[in-house]
């Protein structure tokens, strides 16, 4: 049995960065020479199909949900995007309003289905394919897609800002979602605009998020203009490697290598 | 044909008949504890409730970690849950017949052994 694993990146508001993160999360582990699947779950607001400047895609993850496909039809390979030995497979959710319509109209039963197909990837896509990650890039908050992803998943990583709401809503969801699903949940805090330039600042900081939460922080990532500007064009981890940023995805990618946390 | 007869010429098919009895009203017997355990005289009985996420949700814990578990394996004994779950046997073998009395899985018998399963395909929707 392949020993791959399955990340649900979640967070309870819009806007945390969520797919940023995840696009990211997933280059660099292809740089290290890993095989990964990421995959849009968040098929209310689809993202990944115009971030990754996708033309026609054939097959949708919402036809492989809907049971008209298999996996392996609804996979692009993207490999050649980043230099490095790995592989990179996208399935994309459908970005049209018709089909976000008609995902948002779906009922207990259709997402329970759902949930077993989702399921069913942990063989198809770790065990049969030999992947070592597949990456869930979900919607916020309680949303059955999303919900149904993190049951899927062996690790959830939270991602949020210092915002009041965040803190108080990524709290609530740590103690009455995670820990109700015995989930593995670790914390990136994103866009951060405190000063952690020294060692003894960045424990501090990272003591304090552990105290809010209590549980492993991931990593904490600075609010950099860089990033906002690129407008989520680049894929930093790729593009950029020597940005900050991008050494920050790699330190994340490592401690989830090692399962440092 | 006299008991005595039948005795004679299928001893070991009674005797697995009677043990298959026994297991059965054993389960029924876990159940019943279960439910007095848990201060309900009787659990409500819906036909084919699908097993969704917000379901699994609102579960009381001891149920929703057997269901979670049997939602990942597809198809499972009471064993087989409880290697997975570090809980006694008879413990899940009472919490999978409480799931199947709510409706929520279905169970089939092979032999001697009871297979539960969530049934995602039958149910329409």
């Amino acid at each position: 049995m392949n020993l791959g694993k399955i990340i649900a990146v979640h967070s309870y508001k819009g806007g945390t960065g969520k797919t940023l993160l995840s696009v990211n999360l997933a280059a660099t582990f292809v740089q290290h020479g890993k095989r990964v699947c990421l995959m849009d779950i968040d098929f209310r607001a689809p993202s990944l199909y115009t971030l990754l400047k996708m033309g026609k895609v054939e097959f949708w993850l919402n036809d492989y949900l809907n049971g008209t496909c298999e996996i392996d039809k609804v996979l692009v390979n993207l490999s050649d995007r980043i230099q490095s030995n790995g592989k990179l497979y996208v399935g994309f959710a459908n970005p049209a309003t018709e089909a976000i319509r008609e995902m948002s109209s779906k009922d207990r039963k259709w997402e329970m289905r759902a949930l077993g197909r989702l399921l069913a990837l942990r063989n198809s896509i770790l065990n049969d394919n030999g992947f070592d990650y597949l990456i869930f890039d979900t919607s916020p908050g309680l949303q059955y897609s999303s919900i149904n992803a993190i049951v899927a998943s062996d690790l959830v990583v939270v991602a949020t800002t210092f915002d009041r709401s965040d803190v108080d809503g990524t709290k609530r969801m740590l103690h009455e979602l995670y820990d109700l699903f015995e989930k593995k949940t670790e914390l990136v805090l994103n866009k951060v605009l405190n000063d952690f330039s020294s060692k003894a600042m960045k424990e501090e900081m990272q003591s304090k998020i552990k105290d809010i939460y209590q549980v492993p922080v991931l990593g904490i990532v600075p609010c950099f203009c860089d990033v906002l500007k690129a407008e989520g064009g680049i894929i930093f981890a790729n593009e950029r490697k020597t940005h900050p940023f991008a050494k920050i995805l790699d330190e994340i990618a490592t401690k989830i290598e090692n399962n440092m946390v | 044909m006299s008991k005595q007869e039948a005795l004679g010429k299928k001893p070991l098919q009674i005797l697995e008949k009677i043990r298959e009895n026994l297991e059965r009203l054993n389960e029924k017997i876990e159940v019943m504890i279960e439910l007095q355990k848990h201060g309900k005289k009787d659990i409500q009985t819906i036909p084919e409730t699908p097993l969704d996420v917000m379901t699994l949700l609102s579960m009381p814990d001891h149920l929703r970690k057997t269901a979670m578990t049997l939602c990942k394996l597809g198809r499972a004994t009471a064993d087989e849950i409880a290697q997975q779950t570090h809980r006694a046997r008879a413990v899940e073998s009472a919490y999978l017949n409480q799931l199947v009395i709510m409706g929520y899985l279905k169970k089939e018998r092979k032999g001697r052994k009871a297979y539960f399963y969530v049934d995602r395909e039958v149910q329409g929707g």
